[in-house]
């Protein structure tokens, strides 16, 4: 925080000394207009603004600074000359920046006030070339019938509508109509040319030297709207230019609509801008006939027409575009209304009130243990309303750090809308379970692998449309991104409905990387698992997005680092889908204690199944083979006390076993002793037992002593890696 | 000439005049000192908390007013038997800073003995060899009346990194011990 104040007031000085040095500049500029360094340092200036501005994302300064940039590249390489008007101009603009800036810095809402807009609007205009003159109200219904005259014949569907009205002083200024449409040919294909005649006045009333005819073209082209106006972006003055979207990238543009990300209100025009389905010069255009129509319509009174109405009558953009783009318009202004009832609240302070909390959890663990030692009835009561009244406070305080999942998801939108066209495929992504909330700071620290795992989907995962439609599958491929609650955790599953992964493929660059041996007897599962071992990759090819064998093994790291697990299933031919599990909360988790002799430890009550009497009777017992059977099924298990290399074990006590659960897989911890539910805070272990298998942190109890917390998953794992003497003849896990 | 010999009388005063503070304590029966800049706090021994899987140089975790604290035998660090536990047995706390962030670690000593005061002049460099300890975690030999004591350079001693690597560790060990059994 204090470091970008500090940066932001750093920036604040800077632009105010190079808008100081630009205005003496420009004053110099004056009286010797020739001096080349002059017009450098002024470039440099604005240059340097734009640069910084964007740093700070203040999009409203670069805008501008960027058209003053250009104008005085120009300038500078020849290509304009400097005169009193166009100083005065970057005088004008010079304040405006000044405004800008001071705009950026103290108001924090993005959305610039209409007469600051209104003043950069009417100064770029002036910056790039001259006095725009009002449109020419008196020829709308001429054009008007023309373009409906023509539009019925020329097929919108897949072709860009391009209609050209050429002044009748286009000749005289130089600008010859064919030029520009050889010039558009390099763009794409012109399907069909509609060439009006209406406006030729017949025999002596023709003058030669007039353009007369206007042009309405299919043009068929991958270009940008915004690179098809650039075409005609010297006639701009001496031609009434319409560029109508193809109806076929309608659908792009609504699904890019879609995914612009609502944590700020803003004019619809720009938003239509950033989509591509207007450029700014569209805008700029509309915008002045509302203006025009405003000035025209104040003594009746009538309201001046919407930007959106504007634009369809000029027939640069379809209807179902500016709907879409007012009901995205309408939901950003709801979703920032109803986040006006939060209160912004520094992250570490919450950190700290759940620190408190967690001591508080356990003072009350403590309070409660002495009232029951001393047996003191009046305070029992007492006692419990505070540990109920502790228990909320836990929970509501937990639940402050919690956030939904659903914006994270929603990020992912723009990846796979870039990554599919990049990849040339068609994707679509579907999103479930966005009001499925975790902790913020496991939602920041799941955004990385989640990445990873949604770019592998699309890559590897996902397969071109020939291949697909081949295999019998629609051309769109589908991502899913789906999240649930189960049993004290977060699921988040991806699936796509790609190649899936061909697990012999695997297995043999396994084989070949040595990460397993030949005969192993690997079950399918236990093959795709291998997927996340490091510098394993079945991609013959990598490309810029992955395939390098690297990634998987980070991403299953930082999820095993938020104590979380992932599972992956797949169908040959049919898809993929990996399940990451993650914990809810990182800060206090419900426990089960447990005892061996004098040791006490914590397992996750969220991995407990469930816990039996170890008794001769009911299990049989198996000393040497050490699983039992539960109720018909093998469970493995493992002798907490033993395996902790716990001497002082008492081997006339009863044990029991606890039956712990983390995905599939199941296993035994064999006890001296239950101890029952510890709501248990969790405090880091630190630096010197950060590699430690088994034990994942450690927790203060009410009397103050320490207890471990177990990592019921790594210490499965370890037992398996590690193969103790009396298991080792033995698979020590199964899977059921 | 003159005024060359005066300076190096007045360095030599100098150094005489610098004199760091040492905390000793004994371990196994031997007396150690590190500076008493680098101890933090020294608490009596509570109730500790055995960390399994961990070699012996590992005593366990305490609670430190709701902070778990790592707390490091001494004594089986200096590769001798570890210690045992007494009334005198106290856990001298130091920071040790990693990755910029200071993270508190205990030492279990046999006995804390008293803060002495030692000149400069009286600190040579460690011996190259002919301590019974890993010369690397001798910071320097302090001479107090004609005995030499050892300053541990805790930095070695309490090395976060190289304590961090139980697993590997115990697994190399257990492998030197095993062709001895």
């Amino acid at each position: 925080m204090n470091e970008l104040d500090t940066a932001l007031a750093i920036f604040a000085q800077e632009a105010e000394e190079l808008l100081a040095d630009m205005e003496d500049a420009l004053l110099s500029l004056d009286q010797d207009p020739d001096n080349s360094e002059t017009v450098n340092s002024l470039f440099r200036a604005m240059h340097t603004i734009k640069g910084s501005s964007g740093l700070f994302g203040f999009e409203p300064i670069v805008a501008f600074t960027h058209e003053a940039e250009t104008l005085l590249d120009k300038v500078r390489q020849g290509e304009r000359a400097i005169d009193s008007n166009l100083i005065a101009v970057l005088l004008e603009s010079k304040d405006h920046v000044a405004k800008l800036i001071e705009h950026c810095l103290n108001a924090n809402g993005p959305a610039l006030p209409a007469e600051l807009a209104a003043t950069g609007l009417r100064l770029i205009s002036q910056l790039n070339g001259g006095v725009q003159t009002a449109i020419q109200q008196g020829t709308g219904s001429a054009d008007e019938k023309i373009f409906s005259e023509g539009g019925g014949e020329i097929s919108v569907d897949e072709h860009w509508l391009i209609s050209l009205e050429f002044k009748q002083d286009s000749f005289r200024d130089g600008i010859d109509p064919l030029s520009f449409l050889r010039y558009l040919k390099t763009l794409g294909d012109i399907k069909q040319i509609l060439t009006a005649a209406n406006g030729m006045p017949s025999g002596e009333a023709m003058d030669p030297e007039s353009c007369y005819l206007h042009f309405k073209i299919a043009f068929q082209s991958e270009a940008t709207k915004e690179t098809i106006e650039r075409v005609f972006e010297f006639a701009a003055d001496d031609c009434e230019i319409k560029i109508l979207p193809p109806n076929a990238k309608i659908g792009e543009y609504l699904a890019l609509l879609d995914a612009q990300d609502e944590t700020q209100v803003r004019r619809i025009g720009d938003m239509l801008v950033q989509v591509g389905a207007l450029t700014e010069h569209d805008v700029e255009h509309a915008l002045q006939a509302q203006t025009a129509s405003v000035e025209s319509q104040t003594v009746d009174g009538a309201k001046p027409k919407p930007l959106g109405e504007i634009l369809v009558e000029q027939h640069v953009v379809q209807q179902p575009l500016i709907d879409q783009a007012l009901k995205k318009q309408e939901q950003t202004k709801q979703k920032i209304a109803s986040e006006a009832n939060y209160i912004r609240v520094d992250a570490t302070k919450l950190g700290h009130l759940i620190n408190l909390v967690g001591e508080l959890v356990i003072s009350s663990a403590a309070m409660n243990l002495i009232v029951e030692k001393h047996g003191l009835s009046d305070a029992s009561d007492i006692a419990a309303g505070m540990n109920a009244l502790v228990n909320s406070i836990r929970d509501t305080a937990l639940e402050l750090r919690m956030v939904q999942i659903g914006d994270t998801f929603s990020r992912f939108r723009r990846v796979v809308h870039d990554v599919s066209k990049e990849l040339n495929k068609d994707i679509q992504l579907l999103i479930s379970g966005g009001e499925t909330e975790l902790d913020k700071t496991v939602v920041e620290k799941i955004q990385d692998p989640l990445t990873h795992l949604i770019r592998n989907a699309l890559d590897h995962g996902i397969e071109h449309p020939e291949q697909r439609l081949a295999a019998g599958k629609p051309a769109q491929g589908t991502v899913q991104l789906n999240a649930y609650h189960e049993s004290g955790h977060i699921v988040i599953q991806i699936a796509d409905d790609g190649a899936g992964l061909n697990s012999e493929k695997i297995l043999e660059k396994a084989l070949a990387n040595g990460l397993v041996k030949k005969d192993h007897g690997l079950s399918r599962r236990e093959i795709y698992n291998l997927i996340f071992a490091a510098g394993l990759s079945t991609k013959d090819q990598a490309t810029s997005l992955s395939g390098r064998g690297v990634g998987m093994d980070v991403v299953k790291k930082n999820i095993e680092a938020l104590r979380g697990s992932v599972e992956i299933d797949s169908e040959e031919g049919q898809g993929t889908t990996i399940s990451i599990r993650l914990p809810l909360t990182l800060a206090i988790i419900d426990g089960f204690m447990v005892g061996t002799a004098s040791e006490r430890y914590i397992i996750p009550l969220s991995m407990v199944d469930e816990c039996i009497e170890m008794s001769a009777n009911e299990c049989e017992i198996d000393e040497i083979q050490h699983y039992i059977n539960l109720r018909g099924r093998v469970l493995p298990y493992l002798r907490l006390g033993d395996y902790f290399g716990n001497t002082t074990a008492n081997a006339n006590q009863r044990e029991s076993v606890v039956v712990v659960k983390f995905g599939q897989t199941e296993a035994g911890l064999v006890v001296d002793e239950l101890h029952g539910e510890h709501q248990t805070v969790i405090k880091p272990l630190g630096k010197v037992f950060e590699r430690l298998k088994g034990i994942t942190g450690a927790t203060v109890l009410g009397d103050g002593t320490v207890a471990l917390i177990l990592d019921v998953q790594g210490l499965i794992q370890a037992a398996i890696d590690h193969k103790p003497k009396a298991l080792a003849h033995k698979p020590a896990l199964r899977r059921v | 000439m003159s005024s060359l010999i005066r300076k190096e009388t007045a360095t030599a005063v100098a150094a005489q005049e610098q004199v760091g503070q040492y905390l000793t304590f004994l371990v196994g029966g031997e007396t150690f000192a590190v500076s008493i800049l680098d101890v933090k706090e020294i608490i009596e021994i509570a109730s500790v908390t055995r960390v399994p899987l961990t070699p012996d140089y590992i005593h366990g975790v305490i609670n430190l007013r709701g902070n778990v604290v790592a707390v490091i035998d001494l004594s089986a660090r200096l590769s001798r038997s570890p210690s045992q536990v007494s009334k005198r047995s106290c856990i001298v706390l130091v920071a040790m800073e990693i990755n910029e962030t200071l993270q508190l670690v205990g030492m279990l000593v046999d006995e804390v003995r008293e803060i002495l005061e030692i000149p400069a002049a009286n600190i040579q460099p460690a011996p190259d060899f002919g301590a019974d300890i890993r010369t690397d975690f001798i910071e320097a030999m302090a001479r107090i009346d004609d005995v030499f004591i050892i300053l541990l350079a805790l930095d070695r001693v309490l090395s976060l990194e190289e304590l961090s690597m139980l697993g590997e560790l115990t697994e190399a060990e257990a492998l030197r011990s095993a062709p001895a059994e």
